[in-house]
């Protein structure tokens, strides 16, 4: 069976003008989503994450590398991709002067459905996504979360193999936000492919099965987030903050049961505390150990926190940063 | 071509849904300009009792013009800027330049009305008022017409493509209000010989070929250009800014 998405060395530069130099979005990004599969791209904001997907959505030219839809090749038969695919994009792109409906009825249309079976579709996604009662509305009347289940519904009325989402969630208030991870449940359960770009950590571990972390146009790590999570050294982490004349570090690293510490650059934080993140075993009096290297340093502690690692902490791992908003 | 013919039946659909306030916003300026040009100002005698017979196919290629505008330049302009319903256009299955050329149909289509409509409604707040010599020859008018229309939404799609909304003020001013006013809409080009060879240089004017057709299709009786140019040029800008447009509209979509 041949893979639901399959993207091979993918490549986009943006041409510079005059005024701007060329931007490499995309620097050779390889992956394979099996059908049925639940896949995210996971990154900070300019990572590259929607570039990857405007190249899988034909909106975006590939400058190099070959993407896949079902086996057929998006640049070289992209009528036949689109077909195939279906996306939920970042901007919520409506047709603001028909009916919620007739929203869904047109692309319908638009894809070759006849009409009885556009109106039977309608019906029922209007049902499934609880929009019935808003039928007759404009979509621009909708709230974002009802705007968000609109355009899943759009993208679903032409059966899609493969169901894009950009950032599906972003500015719904926290129950759109969960209501909309029960749909994509739903949907990934009834046996549909889907692809997430995201950089809501809890979102990627809750809804992907398998994850893509993107930074600067490079893939950094792919795998579950199990794996991803279980990859990181130790066990454990232990954050401090920590403000000295002489650094703390290197007495810190000396320490048993401490197997890494990492600095975390945080943009746009100006105190002058140094922020560490030790990745450790945590044995019996490991706490001592450290707060006692603390004091004998002469440093001024102001935070610690022991936790288990999170997405977020792979994240921080492999890039240094925390996630950019 | 099943994608092509949906989007165009939503865009007439969308269209006949509105078709009271895009009437309003493409017949209420020939009509003002009729009733101070052609009823008013002929009265106290300050324009000559044939400006009212010179101006009827003007008026029509300059509401054809206007409505290219509102119905493909100014629409893209918002929607490539911002709403991005375009996007949902470009995920069908049909090609871009087939998404290109269904704005182009659907503008023509709502160009072509605005000037049939446009041209009772001036005849009919004239119908009292002599010296008007409109008599509309139906089998030139509706090929015309639709050309004409072709002309105004392929130009919509050239400069809607590639204007910023920030500058859609300035459109008005540099761009549309000279093309109007050297349109040959309120002269016959013939009569500009009275200027030399700069009446070749009206000829880079789109909107003169439109103004010219209407002029042979409604008022036979003035003086018009000559039919194979007229056509040529009507027919050559039409392709010319379908082919920009489409280009521009390709790369302003497809990065």
């Amino acid at each position: 069976m041949s893979a639901a998405l399959s993207v091979e060395g993918l490549v986009k530069t943006y041409p510079g003008t005059r005024k701007t130099p060329a931007v490499e979005a995309v620097r050779g990004v390889s992956f394979e989503v099996a059908p049925g599969e639940f896949f995210g791209l996971l990154g900070p904001n300019g990572a590259g994450k929607s570039t990857t997907l405007g190249c899988i959505t034909t909106l975006v030219r590939p400058t190099a590398g070959r993407v896949a839809v079902d086996g057929i090749d998006v640049v070289r038969r992209p009528r036949e991709a689109k077909r195939r695919i279906a996306v939920v994009p970042q901007t919520r792109n409506l047709d603001r002067d028909v009916t919620v409906r007739e929203v869904l009825t047109f692309h319908a249309a638009y894809f070759g459905l006849p009409r009885a079976e556009r109106e039977s579709r309608a019906d029922r996604l209007l049902a499934e996504m609880q929009l019935t009662e808003k039928a007759a509305a404009k979509p621009l009347s909708l709230s974002g979360g009802l705007q968000q289940r609109l355009l899943i519904a759009r993208a679903l009325m032409h059966d899609p193999k493969v169901l894009l989402l950009d950032e599906p969630t972003i500015g719904l208030d926290p129950q759109a936000r969960r209501m909309l991870w029960e749909t994509l449940r739903r949907l990934h359960e009834g046996g549909l492919t889907l692809i997430m770009t995201t950089h809501y950590m809890e979102e990627a571990d809750r809804l992907c099965q398998r994850l893509a972390i993107i930074d600067h146009g490079k893939i950094l790590q792919l795998d579950t987030p199990a794996a991803l999570k279980k990859a990181l050294p130790g066990g454990r982490i232990l954050d401090l903050w920590v403000r000295s004349a002489a650094p703390v570090g290197p007495r810190l690293e000396a320490l048993p049961g401490v197997l890494r510490l990492e600095k975390v650059t945080t943009e746009g934080r100006d105190d002058s505390f140094e922020r560490l993140r030790l990745f450790v075993d945590p044995k019996d009096g490991l706490l001592d150990r450290v707060l006692q290297a603390v004091q004998a340093g002469e440093a001024d502690l102001q935070h610690v926190s022991l936790t288990q690692p999170s997405l977020e902490d792979v994240y921080i791992h492999l890039t240094g940063k925390e996630l950019r908003e | 071509m099943t994608a092509f013919l949906a989007l165009l039946r939503r865009d007439l659909k969308v269209a006949s849904r509105n078709a009271i306030p895009l009437l309003m916003a493409t017949l209420t300026q020939p009509i003002l300009v009729v009733l101070v040009f052609g009823n008013i100002l002929p009265r106290l005698h300050l324009v000559a009792a044939e400006f009212r017979t010179v101006m009827v196919p003007g008026l029509m290629s300059i509401t054809m013009l206007m409505a290219g505008v509102q119905g493909v330049l100014m629409p893209l302009t918002v929607d490539l800027s911002g709403s991005r319903e375009v996007d949902e256009r470009l995920l069908a299955p049909i090609s871009v330049l087939g998404v290109a050329l269904e704005k182009v149909t659907a503008g023509a289509i709502h160009a072509a009305v605005a000037g049939l409509v446009a041209l009772p409604a001036m005849m009919l707040l004239m119908h009292r008022v002599t010296g008007v010599e409109v008599h509309p020859r139906w089998v030139a008018l509706l090929p015309l017409v639709i050309l004409c229309g072709l002309l105004s939404a392929a130009f919509g799609l050239t400069i809607g493509s590639q204007v910023q909304p920030r500058f859609s003020g300035l459109l008005f001013a540099v761009i549309l209000g000279p093309m109007m006013l050297f349109g040959c809409a309120y002269y016959p080009w013939s009569g500009l010989s009275v200027i030399g060879p700069l009446q070749y240089v009206f000829l880079l004017n789109p909107l003169v070929f439109m103004s010219e057709s209407m002029r042979l299709a409604v008022t036979p009786d003035v003086a018009h250009m000559p039919a194979p140019l007229l056509l040529v040029g009507t027919l050559g800008f039409a392709v010319l800014f379908t082919l920009l447009g489409a280009r521009s509209f390709e790369r302003r979509t497809v990065l």
